[in-house]
Parts: C-alpha cells; sequence; structure tokens
C-alpha cells in the first residue's frame, strides 16, 4: 500500500497531488508532457524532496517533512524502472539483474535463484551473458522490469514504459506488468501519456494537469476524451 | 549549383596552396634574426623579507677583503655621437650576469650611436653558445667564459680579429638581507642544514664556483670541507641571476655569484661574505662580432662602444672590473 | 554557364592537388624536427648516454614522479569532478574558472607562486620548515609543481564526462540500493572510464615535460630534484649527446602516450 500526499513549487505551477495505491493495484498517472508526473515519480522515490508532504510505502513513513523524516533513495525499496531504461550497457543482462540484490550484499545463492527465476519469468534466458548494450528496445524493457522487481520491492513505478516498443514487444510488456503485479501484491504506478496503454493495463487512473489531479476513478469510468 | 560550389572548393583550395607554398619558401630562404628580448628581471614583488636593516659592509666578514661599495659615480663627459654609415639593429647574445646592466648599456649606445639600437637576448653563455652553433643569428656574442669563446673561435664563428676582452668579474658569496643563517666565513657553508644555491657546472659562473671552492679547500680548508659544502647545495640554476633569485626570495642561505650582481643590488638586498683574491676566479668577459652578422657594420660600431670609455664606465658602475 | 568537363576535371586535379600538398606539409613540419633528434645520434652513442648515471637518474625520477602526480590528480581529482558536477553550490562558477587557471598561468610564474607559498621564507612553508619539513627544493616539490600545472587537463576531461553521462543510470542504481559510493565505482567509473583514462594519459605527459614551474620551485639537483626536461636544458651546452638521448627517450614515451590515447578514444559517454 502506497501513501502520498506531496506539495513542490516547480518551475511553472504549484504541484500538489494526494493519492493512495492498493496491493496488488495499478494506479495510472495520466497527463500532458510537462504536466509533473515524473516528477511526482521522482518525489516518492527520494530522489528530489517535497517542499511539503509525507509518504507512507507498506506501513512505514519514508518522507515526511514535519518531522523531518527523509529515508535516503537507496532504502526505500522501491523498484522504478524510467522512461528510457537505463540498463547499465557495461554489465551483461545477468549482471544487471543482479545489481540491486548485489548492492544489499545477498547471499550469492539467493542472487543465483532469483536472476535465474527472473531470466525465465521475462523469457530472456538466452540473454543471460549478453551485455546490455547490444539489447533492443524490447529487450532492454524487461531487464529493465526484472531488474527492478529482483530486490523484491514494496511498491513499482514505471515512467512510460512502453515508449519506443513495437505492438508486439508492448502487449507483451503489459501482460508482464499486470502478472508481476497481481502476484507479488505489491502496489504499482504507472505513468504514460496515451490514454490507450492507461486502459490496457491500469485499475485506477488519475488524470493530472499543471500538478493536480483533475480526475480520478476506475479505469472503466475513464471519460472517452 | 554543383558545379558552383566544386568551383568554390576548388578556388578555395589554390589560395591555401599558394600561401602554403609562400610560407614555406619564406621559412627555408628567410634568415629572420632570433626575436631577442631582454629577459625581465625577476624582482618579485614582496621580495625582501622583514629584516634588521643590515647594511652589506656592516655584515664584516671574517676573511680580510675590501669593503664592497658601488664605485662612486666619476664625473665624464658624454661622448661626442659618432656617425657613422652602418644601419640596422644589432641582435646582441650576452652572458645572463650582464643583466642589470643591460639597459644602461642599450641606452648609452644609442646616444653614442645615434639612430642605432642593440637588442639583448640574456641566457646562460652556454645557451647561448647551443643556439649559434646551431644556426641562431647574432651579431655580437659576449661571453662569460675562456672556454666557450675558444670553443666558437675554433669553430669558426668569429669574424677573424673581432675577439677582445670586455672585462673580468670575480665569485663572491651572496645571503639573503640579515643573514639568517649567520654564514661569517666560508667554513660556516659547510655547517649541516645550510642550503646553498649554485649555477650548475655547464654555466660560467658555476665552473668558476668549483675552481673557486677548489682553491678554497686546497689553501685554508680541507676535502672534507669541500664535500659537506657540496652537499650543502640544493639547487644548481641554469644562469646566474637564477641564483640571485633564490637568494633574494630567502630560500637559499647563501648562493654563488659575480661581485657585479651583488654591486648593482639594491643596497640592502644582501648580505655578502667575499673571497680572498688568492682563492677566486676572475672570470674573463669577452666580445666578439659574429662571422654570420648581416650588419657588421652596425656590429663593430657596439664593439667599439663596449670597449670605449662610455661602454667601460658603464660595465664599472655596474660592478664589473675592467679586462 | 555549364562548364566543360575537361574544365571540372583540371579544378578538380588542382584541388586534390592543394589538399595533398597541405596534408604532406602540416605532417612534415610536426614529425621532421622529430625525426631530425633520431638522425643526430646513432644507436651506439645513445646507449652509452643510457648508461651514464645522470641520464639514468633522470628517467627514474622523472617516471617515479610522474606517475605519483598522476595517482594523485586520479585519486583525488575524480571524486573532485563526480562532486563538483552533479551538485549546485555557492562558487561553482569561481571553482569552474580555478581549475583552468594553471592551463593559462606560464610554468613560471606557476613555479615562482608555489616557492613564494611553500618556500621557507613563504606563509605556509614557513611552519613547514620550521617543523623540520621543507618543502622546497625536494622532489615533494617536483610532485608538486607537476600537480599544479597538469591537473587541469584531467579535471576538465573528467567533468566534461561527468557533465555528458546521463543521471538516469545514477539515479536508477540509487534505486537499486546502491549507495552514492556505490553507484560512483560500479556505475559511473565504469561507464566513463575510457575517457578518464585517456585524460589520465594527457595528464602522465604534461607532468612528464613539466620544466619551469620546476626549475623555479624545486630547484635542479641531480637525483633529488632533476627531471628529464631540466637534464636536456642542462646537458645542451655539456653533454650534447645526453641531451639528445634524453630527448629521444622523452618523444618515445609521449608517441607511446598518444598511441593509447587514440586508441583508447572513446570519448563518447552511453546514453540510455
Amino acid at each position: 500500500m502506497l501513501e502520498a500526499a506531496v506539495k513542490k513549487q516547480l518551475r511553472d505551477f504549484a504541484l500538489d497531488l494526494s493519492f493512495r495505491v492498493g496491493d496488488g493495484e495499478i494506479l495510472v498517472l495520466m497527463g500532458d508532457n510537462g504536466a509533473g508526473k515524473s516528477t511526482t515519480l521522482n518525489l516518492v522515490a527520494g530522489l528530489v524532496c517535497p517542499d511539503n508532504g509525507k509518504i507512507r510505502i507498506n506501513g512505514s513513513v519514508v518522507c515526511d517533512t514535519e518531522s523531518g523524516i527523509s529515508v535516503p533513495v537507496e532504502r526505500r525499496q522501491i523498484g522504478y524502472v524510467f522512461q528510457r531504461p537505463a540498463v547499465f550497457p557495461h554489465l551483461t543482462v545477468k549482471e544487471n539483474i543482479a545489481f540491486g540484490l548485489v548492492a544489499r550484499h545477498c547471499a550469492p545463492a539467493t542472487i543465483g535463484t532469483q536472476v535465474s527465476g527472473w531470466l525465465d519469468r521475462m523469457n530472456i534466458r538466452d540473454l543471460a551473458g549478453v551485455k546490455a548494450s547490444g539489447l533492443s528496445g524490447g529487450q532492454k524493457q524487461r531487464v529493465a522490469l526484472a531488474r527492478a522487481l529482483a530486490t523484491g520491492p514494496s511498491l513499482l513505478m514505471l515512467d512510460e514504459p512502453f515508449s519506443g516498443l513495437d505492438t508486439d514487444s508492448r502487449r507483451s510488456v503489459k501482460e508482464i506488468v499486470r502478472q508481476c503485479v497481481s502476484d507479488l501484491k505489491i502496489p504499482c504506478i504507472m505513468v504514460t501519456h496515451r490514454p490507450g496503454d492507461a486502459r490496457d493495463t491500469g485499475d485506477r487512473i488519475c488524470r493530472i494537469v499543471q500538478g493536480r489531479i483533475v480526475w480520478e476513478g476506475p479505469t472503466a469510468e475513464l471519460p472517452e476524451r | 549549383m554543383k558545379h558552383q560550389s566544386e568551383r568554390k572548393i576548388s578556388g578555395i583550395a589554390i589560395i591555401w596552396g599558394m600561401l602554403l607554398m609562400a610560407v614555406l619558401f619564406a621559412g627555408c630562404t628567410g634568415n629572420s634574426p632570433q626575436p631577442a628580448a631582454t629577459a625581465a628581471p625577476l624582482t618579485p614583488a614582496a621580495a625582501t623579507p622583514a629584516a634588521p636593516a643590515a647594511h652589506p659592509s656592516a655584515q664584516a666578514p671574517v676573511t680580510a677583503a675590501p669593503t664592497l661599495v658601488p664605485p662612486a659615480p666619476v664625473a665624464t663627459t658624454t661622448p661626442a655621437p659618432v656617425y657613422t654609415s652602418s644601419e640596422g639593429n644589432v641582435v646582441a647574445f650576452a652572458a645572463a650576469s650582464l643583466k642589470g646592466v643591460s639597459s644602461q648599456l642599450a641606452a648609452d649606445y644609442a646616444k653614442m650611436y645615434p639612430g642605432h639600437s642593440v637588442v639583448f637576448n640574456l641566457d646562460g653563455t652556454q645557451a647561448l653558445k647551443t643556439q649559434v652553433q646551431n644556426g641562431a643569428y647574432a651579431d655580437i656574442f659576449i661571453s662569460a667564459s675562456n672556454a666557450y669563446t675558444n670553443e666558437l673561435t675554433k669553430g669558426g664563428y668569429f669574424a677573424d680579429g673581432t675577439v677582445k676582452p670586455l672585462a673580468t668579474n670575480y665569485i663572491i658569496v651572496i645571503l639573503p638581507a640579515g643573514n639568517p643563517a649567520s654564514i661569517r666565513s666560508p667554513a660556516d657553508l659547510a655547517k649541516p642544514g645550510v642550503k646553498i644555491a649554485m649555477e650548475d657546472k655547464a654555466v660560467p659562473a658555476g665552473t668558476a664556483t668549483c675552481a673557486v671552492l677548489a682553491n678554497l679547500a686546497k689553501s685554508t680548508y680541507n676535502a672534507d670541507w669541500n664535500t659537506s659544502v657540496f652537499k650543502n647545495v640544493v639547487t644548481y640554476e641554469t644562469s646566474e641571476p637564477g641564483v640571485a633569485t633564490k637568494v633574494q626570495l630567502g630560500e637559499v642561505d647563501a648562493g654563488f655569484v659575480y661581485e657585479s650582481t651583488a654591486i648593482a643590488a639594491k643596497p640592502g638586498t644582501y648580505a655578502t661574505l667575499t673571497i680572498p683574491k688568492k682563492d677566486n676566479y676572475l672570470q674573463t668577459y669577452t666580445i666578439g662580432v659574429l662571422k654570420g652578422s648581416q650588419s657588421t657594420g652596425a656590429a663593430r660600431d657596439f664593439e667599439n662602444f663596449m670597449l670605449s670609455g662610455a661602454g667601460q664606465q658603464d660595465l664599472k658602475e655596474y660592478g664589473f672590473r675592467p679586462a | 554557364m555549364a562548364s566543360s568537363p575537361a574544365g571540372t576535371d583540371i579544378r578538380r586535379t588542382i584541388a586534390l592537388a592543394c589538399a595533398a600538398v597541405l596534408v604532406a606539409a602540416v605532417t612534415l613540419y610536426l614529425v621532421l624536427p622529430i625525426l631530425s633528434l633520431f638522425l643526430r645520434t646513432t644507436p651506439e652513442i645513445f646507449l652509452a648516454s643510457l648508461a651514464d648515471p645522470d641520464v639514468k637518474s633522470a628517467l627514474a625520477l622523472s617516471l617515479t614522479t610522474s606517475v605519483i602526480s598522476l595517482a594523485i590528480i586520479v585519486l583525488a581529482g575524480t571524486p573532485f569532478a563526480y562532486v563538483h558536477c552533479r551538485h549546485r553550490y555557492p562558487g561553482k562558477v569561481l571553482v569552474d574558472t580555478i581549475i583552468d587557471l594553471p592551463l593559462v598561468l606560464p610554468p613560471a610564474v606557476a613555479g615562482l607562486a608555489l616557492l613564494v607559498l611553500y618556500g621557507r621564507a613563504g606563509l605556509v612553508g614557513k611552519y613547514a620548515s620550521m617543523s623540520g619539513f621543507p618543502i622546497a627544493f625536494t622532489t615533494l616539490a617536483v610532485i608538486m609543481a607537476q600537480v599544479f600545472v597538469a591537473s587541469p587537463f584531467y579535471l576538465r576531461q573528467a567533468k566534461s564526462l561527468f557533465d555528458q553521462l546521463d543521471p538516469a543510470y545514477e539515479q536508477t542504481a540509487r534505486t537499486l540500493g546502491a549507495s552514492p559510493a556505490r553507484v560512483f565505482t560500479t556505475v559511473v567509473v565504469p561507464l566513463t572510464a575510457g575517457g578518464l583514462v585517456s585524460g589520465a594519459v594527457m595528464t602522465f605527459g604534461r607532468a612528464l615535460g613539466e620544466f619551469g614551474a620546476t626549475i623555479m620551485f624545486a630547484g635542479n639537483l641531480p637525483g633529488v630534484t632533476q627531471t628529464m626536461p631540466l637534464a636536456v636544458y642542462v646537458n645542451l651546452a655539456g653533454d650534447f649527446n645526453a641531451a639528445i638521448a634524453i630527448s629521444i627517450i622523452l618523444v618515445a614515451i609521449s608517441f607511446a602516450i598518444m598511441v593509447t590515447v587514440r586508441l583508447l578514444a572513446t570519448n563518447e559517454v552511453p546514453h540510455a
């Protein structure tokens, strides 16, 4: 469960949002470019600090401006897939997926099993030893997703995860995301500016304009606009 | 359109090609003189460290030696200007120890030979000698070392009959104002922890210093003293003014330079320790016109000036002894 | 205004000829002086000079001090450049300018400045000297002079690389649980390594060739502060063959440096 209420003064407008996402639920943040969607994700991740706000993940407070709590990024247990997948080009697929586990000093045996599991789940076992710089867009997306989920995060965040993918890849990645989120029972926020993607993946949708939520509700009720 | 851009490219290429040819041609055949400039004397702003006002002669050196006082300016009549038909700038390669007197010499040369001028290239004689041997252009060569003068003469670089002795110079030890290490005699130079600056042995002043130290070791002190003094040397400078700078900055306790440097310095810059004449080394400066000179007339005029009363008076004012 | 085919051919030939002349002229201008160093000596004289103890000590001293200087510059400069690039802080623009200062300062001026500060009459050197650790005229002074003049070469390169590096990599690594230090060592440095190495190689070359600041601040003492460039200058008058031998060694090292830089010329930093 993610509960977030954040305020931040941006260059062109003041961001002021409050929302919550349940376990196994996918919340889609929809809006035009510059509306503040990515900033919201960065605030939750801890890459940016809010002027005012409180964020709670899985019951523990990771950010509270009133009491001065701000858990550093690396300890917030979040899986975050950026818009451009940012797979580490100097590492192989296997090393990429293992990165978070290594950073958290997991036992080698655990790392081995986790990586193996995710290679299968994402159907990229044959790419295990390939250097990440040589992957296609869709492949990078899967690696990034596997990498983010391998650490067992309490929250998954995706920023425009389907941009640059062809129709087939898009379909399969959407399927994987839905499957993983429901299997792992973690909240998931997804950012997109395409209503089609929102409808396909999201359980609930928030429309954001100029840093504020102008509409919120279940996907089925999204007005045709 | 394609023809037009092609034409443009060809045109530009042709122009650049011709320019390049012209430059290469000029470079191969031209005999442009070395850009010779008087080296700006290195007088750092906050040079003299705060020290009790110590007049050089108040630091009575133990060895009996004449106190060092700039010679009283002798009233001379301004030499009558000479008008000659020779033309051109004189490029003079001169030993670095002439740095202080060079601007005075240039001014007086122009007074004596109106319309003429001299430009000095001041550096260690060894460096200048190498430059000349490798084709550097100069009209006049003033050397601080007979050995280098002979080398150049043997190599046929001088115009016949133009090599003449110009001046002489003794070696002296200069100390930072206030004599922080209390050097009162050459014996003190061997004290452990004393820092000494000297010229490299390739520099004429360096060879002279080595000779002086050998003489002192033989006559007064011993070989151990000589060894200890060399142990105290922290730097072998590549020119004589380099040593003076290190002493002036207070970075070393003592430095070996020419008397002229000590005499010509502003009072209070250095304390000095004179070396008895019997142990000292008299460096002889020679002047000569180079065979490769393109302004031999002006060069000879300059040599005449340097050897004349006016030139010699300038040198004397700056601490040089007559040849 | 159609030009005849023959006319176009002539023009093209002339253009090509001029281009060839240009390339040949520039190449020869740069390479002939260096070649002539080799032609001025024989292998026997060269090897004999190498056996000269002064030449050997200059070689050893130069290589040792340059390596140490490089190590200092890389170990201190890489984290500095990274912190400088990733954070905004008051005076950042000033620091940027100061880093470039040694590049435009004449080396002799740099040497004099170091002497005035660290020499025993200097603000800092006074205390160092009194506590029995003089700075000027020591091998340490050689290293300090080299670090001073050569560091801009590395710092500018590192800054450029880190500025170009997409922050997405670092941010992703942080979200995966890596501390800033781990991010630096496992993500930032490997991704910029090629460019950093070529910067380091250039820096080494500059440190190796340093002359003006060294002779001013460290002096010239065989075995202690007489580096190869100093030895060349000093031997110009005395032992010309030694000067040539040392020059050839310096040329060989510089050439090796350039070839290495060329091979490592991946100045491009990957984009996400």
